[in-house]
């Protein structure tokens, strides 16, 4: 493995749809209504948890400021963003095949 | 415009409490206007509002401007600062309840950077008490003493903080 990604998992809930939205560069407002949406609204942002995870996932080197304007900062993911959202979703997936019983309750 | 000026004290692992005083302020149709050190608010009165009152812990001010940003696109009104506590408010629905720290992990790195902000400054203390101890006059005597109980309500802050952060965490 290139990226030592096992000590940043598992992602709490806001942090894994943060990198999925960076899939495409998105300044933070950007990054909350696309949560929003792609979560159906089970997910949302607060702005204060927002700026954290940017300055972490930032000084992480999970992503990376591709652009500013209007003090409005441009974020993208990693390599290293990538990989570690990609292992956490393969978890997940796990999680989830192993979950099926859970619809017949 | 009628105004009301009142003096109200809270202490950092509590803000939720300021929160809540002044979102019951706001539904009793007293308006936030401005807050001073060491907690002096002004109040402008209107009508009643559901608002919700969220305080947060800023230090950064180079990354000030982008940090407000990022709240007046969500929607979030800035109103000021009282030391490094910022304060945002925001008008609510109906049984809707508006947060800027939407899980606890997020929640209690708030109370972690307090903790950081005072313990940086512990061996600034230490070394006064220390430099005052080897002193023998009146006036080192009571500085002394004054230190000794400000370390003491330090320590006491440093705890309570810990246990702030903690709570925070524990759940599940």
């Amino acid at each position: 493995m290139p990226h030592k990604i096992e000590k940043y998992l598992p992602l709490t809930e806001s942090t894994a749809y943060t990198l999925l939205a960076l899939s495409e560069p998105l300044h933070g407002y950007g990054v909350m209504q696309k949560v929003e949406a792609m979560s159906q609204g089970t997910v949302k942002i607060g702005p204060g948890t927002l700026y954290g995870a940017f300055t972490t996932l930032e000084s992480e080197g999970l992503i990376v400021k591709v652009g500013e304007s209007d003090r409005r900062k441009t974020y993208a993911l990693t390599d290293k963003g990538k990989a570690v959202i990609k292992e956490h979703i393969r978890r997940a997936v796990i999680m989830v095949e192993n979950g099926t019983m859970t619809q017949g309750w | 415009m009628t105004t009301l000026k009142q003096f109200h004290w809270f202490w950092a692992w509590d803000d939720d409490k300021e929160e809540a005083w002044l979102r019951k302020m706001a539904q009793k149709g007293w308006h936030f206007k401005l807050v001073k050190l060491p907690g002096y608010y002004s109040f402008e009165q209107g009508e009643p509002r559901n608002d919700f009152y969220r305080l947060d812990f800023f230090i950064d001010s180079k990354a000030k401007a982008d940090y407000v940003q990022l709240f007046l696109d969500a929607g979030w009104e800035y109103l000021g600062e009282m030391g490094s506590w910022q304060y945002f408010r925001k008008t609510a629905l109906e049984n809707e309840t508006l947060e800027i720290y939407s899980d606890n992990e997020s929640k209690s790195k708030k109370y972690q950077r307090i903790l950081f902000f005072l313990v940086v400054f512990l061996p600034i203390y230490i070394n006064s008490i220390n430099i005052l101890n080897k002193r023998q006059d009146t006036l080192s005597l009571i500085l002394t003493f004054v230190m000794f109980a400000f370390m003491l309500l330090y320590g006491y802050s440093i705890i309570r903080l810990g246990m702030r952060v903690n709570q925070l965490k524990k759940k599940l």
